[in-house]
């Protein structure tokens, strides 16, 4: 469910305040009427001054009642009387049947006052013959609900107040346990500890918190993969700056020494070269690693590109043979020349490398309704099938996963591993995608190109595959 | 490249003493500031043919400069950039620049490059001297009317492509270098890794070799550019 905090805040907040208050409303009422009534001891004195009255009067006469009720006003400090109502009706009229037996002036005893009356209520205790009334005001002693004013604060703000505070604390508690999780998690990434994260102490439960949660997750899994990516790259960058350092070093030796002179200097010469584009290449790489930038301003012929870039290929190359096989023309949009040259340029070099002398590399391309499909197959040794992913990281060598493997990824000037790296980024760059695999044995390899391979063996040889997927029209415009 | 006038703006002593020397070896008149104000000054009082513009200056960044003075003069200028990898982003700065090159570069470079633009710079103050046709064997160009005609045939070729084949030929024979052509024909600074020269050549190639012209008159030599016999 989305929003899911949302919904248990709604419950909490407005279904929760709306029952707090209803239930106060019903509390305050229920316990206000149950205040409002005479407490029995007191109900039952003013029924025996009643009862007292009328058996006085009734043997003492007047006069006995008068001291008597004279008593009970000096006792009670109040106002009493006893009064008859012979009550004839007139005009033909008729007294309703209710009042017909009895007809009463003051409360019973037993009714609930009207405690918001600062005045108290006038009592009656009847006669028995019904015409004549007891009357008395409440003496204030008998009155109830002095504690109401208590009980009104205690229900309508102490009440609440506790509940309400219990409530927020509560609500805190139950957003600020994941947020702490999280500030805890981000101060340790913030110190250094690439390895934080925030999901692995947060409490069993699914929502919008433990969503923000996941992002840094994954904002923290992202930075730290550069970080480490970016070490290793110093750490092998600067390994490989020191073999030709090494050798620089060594060929000014020899110029100052004068031994083999012009040898040294286009030694100097050479690996000053490979020193510059060792640290373009990986300015290059880091750009394309860290920005993932999307190139995507050139429309051009696939095909008129392969072709220069073989051309310069076989030129470096002579000794071996680059087949290519590609349709008259393959027109790519919103893709980017520079990128692609560079990469196309980096894979068939390091198939010419790795395929022996006298050997064919092939190069075909191919198109599916929304891709063209470039492959690059060799006759070299192939990798390892583990490693297949592996070869497109920087500065990967398979001799320095595997000691005993006569396979040196990059021998030649401008490898470096780093070729297939920066390949890999760049095709990625224009919305493409790259892989490997090796060739198990010849049939693999088209026919056609396999009439050109006469002299080579037959026999099943491993070779390294690459495969370039590129979209006609890169996704990479609708990024933007 | 005599009597050639350049200014090196560059804070690096090592490395400016290197570019003054070789310069000089090649028959240069060349001054040097090190500072961003000071190179500022100079370049606005002295008229010279090249600026070699360092981005990373003290006082003065060489963006602003190159701003300031462009306000006023329109002296050719060489950017040094620190790294050519992020060209991407450079392409944005670079407005008002002739070129720039990348940081590490060796001096063969730096002089192709040179070169390019002097001739540009040259060849637009002398514009109105070219010539209008050229025919060469059979090879007939009329720059005016865009013509390109092999024995009777008549070929299609974009101006790019016109502007890049009427410069081989105009200069038979000689080799001419990617860094110039880049300069002269499309109008932007070489980089290694582009191809756009080498993708529209071999498109001109392929016409006229279409239309009987043998393959190795327009030859490429490798390492150094392109030629035409």
């Amino acid at each position: 469910m989305k929003n899911k905090l949302l919904w248990r805040l709604c419950a909490f907040i407005a279904v929760g305040t709306v029952l707090l208050f209803w239930a106060i409303a019903w509390l305050t009422n229920h316990t206000e009427t149950s205040m409002s009534f005479l407490d029995k001891a007191h109900q039952e004195t003013l029924y025996a001054y009643g009862k007292e009255a009328e058996k006085i009067y009734l043997e003492k006469g007047e006069e006995g009642l008068a001291v008597f009720l004279k008593e009970i006003r000096a006792k009670e400090n109040t106002w009493l009387a006893v009064l008859n109502s012979e009550m004839t009706t007139f005009a033909d009229t008729k007294m309703l049947d209710e009042f017909a037996d009895r007809f009463q002036i003051g409360r019973s005893p037993e009714w609930k006052i009207h405690l918001y009356f600062s005045e108290n209520p006038v009592m009656e205790v009847p006669f028995v013959d019904n015409n004549t009334h007891f009357l008395i005001q409440l003496p204030q002693r008998m009155r109830p609900g002095s504690l109401l004013l208590a009980t009104r604060l205690t229900l309508q703000i102490a009440l609440p107040l506790v509940i309400l505070s219990l409530l927020s604390f509560m609500l805190y508690r139950h957003v600020m346990t994941p947020l702490k999780q999280l500030e805890r998690a981000t101060k340790d990434f913030a110190n250094g500890n690439l390895e934080a994260r925030a999901m692995a102490t947060m409490p069993e439960r699914n929502d919008e918190l433990t969503t923000l949660a996941q992002t840094f997750d994954k904002m923290a899994q992202r930075t730290s993969s550069l970080i480490y990516n970016q070490r290793s790259l110093l750490a092998d960058l600067s390994h490989e700056l020191r073999t030709p350092l090494a050798r620089i070093d060594m060929a000014i030796d020899f110029v100052e020494q004068d031994i083999n002179r012009e040898q040294a200097l286009s030694r100097l010469r050479y690996e000053a070269s490979t020193m510059r584009e060792l640290v373009e290449d990986t300015l290059t790489f880091a750009w394309l690693n860290t920005e993932s930038p999307q190139l995507n301003s050139d429309d051009f012929d696939l095909v008129e590109l392969i072709n220069v870039i073989c051309e310069d290929a076989r030129f470096e190359y002579p000794d071996r043979t680059l087949y290519v096989d590609t349709p008259e023309c393959a027109s790519i949009g919103k893709s980017s020349q520079l990128a692609l040259g560079q990469a196309l340029e980096n894979i068939v070099r390091n198939a010419l490398r790795h395929t022996p002398q006298k050997s064919k590399v092939s190069l075909t391309l191919v198109s599916d309704n929304q891709n063209y499909i470039i492959t690059v197959t060799d006759e070299g040794v192939g990798v390892p099938d583990s490693m297949l992913d592996a070869i497109f990281e920087p500065f990967f060598r398979v001799d320095k996963a595997r000691a005993n493997k006569t396979y040196v990824h990059s021998s030649k000037r401008s490898g470096f591993g780093l070729g297939l790296a920066l390949a890999k980024r760049q095709v990625a760059a224009v919305g493409g995608e790259i892989s490997a695999k090796n060739r198990i044995n010849s049939n693999d390899i088209p026919a056609t190109a396999r009439t050109h391979a006469k002299g080579t063996s037959e026999k099943k040889q491993a070779g390294l595959v690459v495969t370039i997927t590129l979209p006609k029209l890169s996704n990479a415009a609708f990024a933007n | 490249m005599c009597e050639t006038r350049i200014l090196i703006i560059e804070d690096d002593a090592t490395l400016s003493e290197q570019i003054t020397q070789l310069l000089q070896a090649r028959g240069c008149d060349t001054r040097h500031e090190s500072d961003g104000h000071a190179g500022l000054h100079a370049a606005l009082e002295e008229n010279f043919d090249l600026v070699l513009l360092d981005i990373r200056l003290p006082s003065l960044n060489g963006l602003s400069l190159l701003h300031q003075l462009r306000q006023i003069k329109q002296t050719p200028v060489m950017m040094i950039t620190a790294s050519g990898a992020e060209q991407e982003r450079i392409e944005g700065y670079r407005k008002g620049a002739d070129d720039y090159l990348p940081k590490p570069f060796n001096f063969t470079e730096m002089m192709l490059r040179i070169d390019a633009i002097l001739r540009r710079s040259k060849a637009m103050n002398s514009s109105g001297t070219q010539k209008s046709e050229m025919l060469v064997d059979v090879l007939y160009l009329n720059r005016i009317q865009q013509v390109t005609k092999y024995h009777a045939t008549l070929l299609e070729f974009t101006p790019i492509q016109f502007k890049l084949l009427w410069m081989l030929v105009e200069n038979k024979g000689e080799t001419l270098s990617k860094a110039f052509l880049y300069h002269s024909v499309l109008n932007k600074p070489f980089s290694r890794y582009d191809r756009s020269l080498d993708m529209h050549l071999s498109r001109v190639r392929k016409k006229l070799v279409e239309t009987g012209m043998p393959p190795g008159r327009l030859a490429t030599v490798h390492g150094q550019g392109y030629r035409f016999s």
